[in-house]
């Protein structure tokens, strides 16, 4: 017989790995634990105290209690195992259970994880987004460039068909320009290609290269300085790195997303994606704005008319009257206000002068 | 809460033992909101420990005949899972970024590999459930994942949904009948004919938004016109009333593809939870009301939005609660008897330390 005997917890004692059960109580004694039939007193299972596995508690799911032999003792008395565990030093039910209880604590919690998350949105997603462009080593943009160049010419584009002198007049103008940006003439390329199913359009890769489209230069009659505008406009990117940080910043939303939303269900989930994807093309309104301000400036400080841009929107919008829905730009319901965005910034540039 | 689950006479004439939801949106609001501080201050690296809490939680209040079911997987192991994913992924789009002959690498290989991480992942999710102490498992292999969740949700998407029944009977198929229980097999056949009769009732309330979105574009057209014909012909004032409709438009198609897609997802669960059997004698029931499941899948998500996800727990718990009262089993025989008999099978026990998480897939 044994003596000091402490009841636990009353509930089912299992054998290793059977769905037979036992009704029986768990008991302390003789600094061991026992499963005991309940109206017996031989151990089903035993272990010394502290060498039973007891798992965690999770709110009031039954615990278990795994013994050596693999046999398992099952009990909804989630307190009496707490008090068991508190009495021998081992913490009761634990930390976080102690947290996650619904007392007045817990909205410390609830505004520590909003504080937090907004602070991650508002400043932790902006600054790994700075210091991944920062560390981010030349050539991976350069290669990025390489294999979307390859690609396009595969695809869609051909050799140019530009007269000789167009180009080299607009070469010219090009080169004055990007030899007051901060990464000089040499930081970047310029390439002429016939757009194909792209039509007229320019744009720059993330290592300073530059297409613009026999298209775009058709489009803009004799009006050279324009495509000189649009260009410093792509210089405008190259030089504030969009590419690199909406890739990055997509990246981080998407984590983000993930992160905080672990679980809000996949009706939530939808809905957040649908709004990620509103904040993200406010994101490249904001970055087509900063290059817009950037054109002027260069255009400006290369003794160009500062708002040249201007009459490339200007255009777009006239032109887009018998070209209905060919170009992307088109839908672009901000189109007149960039044009007066532009045109006043570079009022106020010239009034500071 | 009694444990007389051995002690209960089986169900006469073969009436359903339902299943009883016991979790409380109060109790499980704590371990959601401790789950999300805990995973923002370790940048992610607990939302692990937090998905176990998080099963644990749902699965321990998840009652059969008074036994509840039990979630055995450790944060650790789906760390690694999720590593190995991510690292993957990596790698393959850092591949694809730099050598553009590779671009269409990523595609290929996640096509290759994701049947493989979902038959690996519905076995991993079966081998940490239990009940009653006995390990669930799973033996599909990835092939069958290929034919139930690639090409059937190709044939789905290609004939515009046509197919859909075909895909979610392959899909109860590959699951229900690679289950297992202490080594006896579930089994179940879904039949086309209940499958299309749910998916026409989706295909209603799908037409009936198209219609509604036929009307506002034909309400608006005079303007559509204008606008194609001269575009900035328009006076602000006269694009309200355009971008009014586009928008409610564009809500129109969102909610009733939703409503038709949680009508159908309700309707299929019933029909191949009702095909069900547990070793050849034992019936699997699930009666949801479409209507009902559609209301509170929806109004969760509205409430959730409205609270800023504060009542994401409250939502969680009560969809949980409809749909697990609304599922049964009607055992065939005595039922302590047939828990007398249960024992795990070999390969089930521990092997899940073997396993990775890889893709989460529920069951």
């Amino acid at each position: 017989m044994v003596s000091e005997e402490r009841a636990i917890a009353g509930g089912d004692w299992h054998p290793a790995g059977s769905s037979r059960s036992v009704a029986a109580r768990l008991v302390a004694r003789g600094g061991r634990i026992a499963a005991v039939p309940e109206g017996g007193d031989a151990a089903l299972a035993e272990a010394p105290s502290g060498r039973a596995e007891i798992s965690v508690r999770v709110g009031s799911i039954p615990r278990r209690v795994t013994f050596a032999d693999g046999s398992v003792f099952e009990t909804w008395d989630n307190d009496g195992i707490d008090r068991y565990l508190a009495a021998n030093g081992r913490g009761g039910a634990g930390l976080v259970h102690w947290l996650e209880q619904f007392r007045l604590r817990l909205v410390v919690v609830v505004l520590a994880a909003f504080v937090l998350g907004a602070g991650i949105y508002r400043f932790g997603v902006p600054l790994l987004v700075e210091v991944a462009v920062r560390v981010t080593p030349p050539v991976v943009p350069e290669l990025m460039a390489k294999g979307t160049m390859q690609a396009l010419d595969a695809a869609t584009f051909s050799p140019t068909r530009l007269a000789e002198a167009k180009r080299r007049e607009i070469a010219e103008g090009f080169a004055r320009i990007a030899a007051i940006s901060p990464r000089g003439a040499a930081g970047y390329t310029l390439n002429f290609r016939d757009g194909g199913a792209i039509g007229p359009n320019a744009f720059a890769l993330p290592d300073g290269t530059l297409v613009v489209t026999d298209q775009l230069v058709t489009l803009a009659g004799d009006d050279m300085e324009m495509i000189v505008g649009v260009l410093a406009h792509e210089i405008g990117h190259v030089e504030l790195e969009h590419s690199l940080r909406q890739l990055y910043r997509a990246v981080g939303m998407a984590g983000l997303i993930m992160l905080i939303a672990g679980d809000v269900g996949s009706g939530v989930e939808d809905v957040l994606v649908q709004g990620g994807g509103l904040v993200a093309l406010s994101y490249s309104r904001a970055a087509e704005a900063a290059a817009d301000r950037r054109s002027v400036e260069l255009m400006a400080r290369a003794g160009f008319d500062p708002a040249a841009i201007a009459r490339f929107f200007a255009l777009l919008e006239e032109k887009l009257g018998d070209r209905s829905g060919t170009s992307m730009l088109s839908t672009h319901p901000g189109t007149p206000e960039r044009r007066k965005d532009i045109l006043d910034y570079a009022r106020s540039l010239s009034g500071r002068q | 809460m009694s444990l007389a689950g051995t002690s209960q006479p089986s169900a006469a004439g073969g009436g359903f033992h339902r299943v009883a939801f016991t979790g409380k949106a109060s109790e499980y609001f704590g371990i959601w909101i401790v789950n999300v501080l805990l995973t923002i201050i370790t940048l992610g690296i607990y939302s692990a420990w937090a998905k176990v809490r998080r099963n644990r939680y749902f699965f321990g209040n998840t009652v059969l005949l008074g036994r509840a079911f039990e979630y055995h997987a450790r944060g650790l192991q789906i760390l690694v899972g999720r590593l190995i994913v991510l690292g993957g992924l990596i790698v393959l789009n850092v591949l694809a970024a730099l050598v553009p002959i590779l671009v269409l690498l990523p595609t290929v290989v996640v096509l290759v590999a994701l049947p493989w991480l979902v038959a690996k992942g519905l076995r991993f999710s079966a081998r940490v459930t239990s009940y009653r102490n006995v390990r669930f498992d799973f033996v599909g292999t990835a092939g069958g994942a290929f034919k139930a969740f690639i090409l059937g949700g190709l044939l789905a998407v290609i004939t515009l949904g046509i197919l859909s029944p075909l895909a979610s009977r392959w899909v109860g198929r590959y699951i229900g009948t690679n289950l297992r229980y202490g080594g006896k097999a579930f089994d179940t056949d879904p039949r086309l004919g209940p499958l299309y009769k749910s998916w026409l009732l989706s295909l209603l309330i799908a037409l009936v938004g198209l219609v509604i979105i036929g009307f506002l574009v034909v309400a608006n057209l005079p303007m559509i016109l204008a606008m194609i014909e001269t575009p900035g012909a328009l006076t602000p004032e006269q694009q309200v009333p355009l971008i009014t409709s586009l928008v409610a438009g564009y809500v129109v198609l969102f909610v009733t593809f939703a409503v038709a897609g949680l009508f159908y997802r309700a309707g299929v669960r019933n029909i191949t939870w009702s095909a069900t059997t547990f070793d050849g004698q034992h019936r699997l029931m699930s009666d949801l009301s479409r209507r009902r499941y559609t209301w509170i899948a929806v109004t969760n998500v509205l409430v959730t939005l409205i609270t800023f996800g504060l009542m994401r727990p409250w939502a969680a718990v009560r969809m949980a609660r409809y749909t697990w009262e609304h599922t049964g089993v009607a055992f065939a025989g005595d039922v302590g008897e047939l828990f007398a008999r249960i024992e795990a099978q070999g390969s089930a026990i521990g092997a899940e330390f073997m396993d990775l998480e890889g893709f989460d897939f529920g069951f």
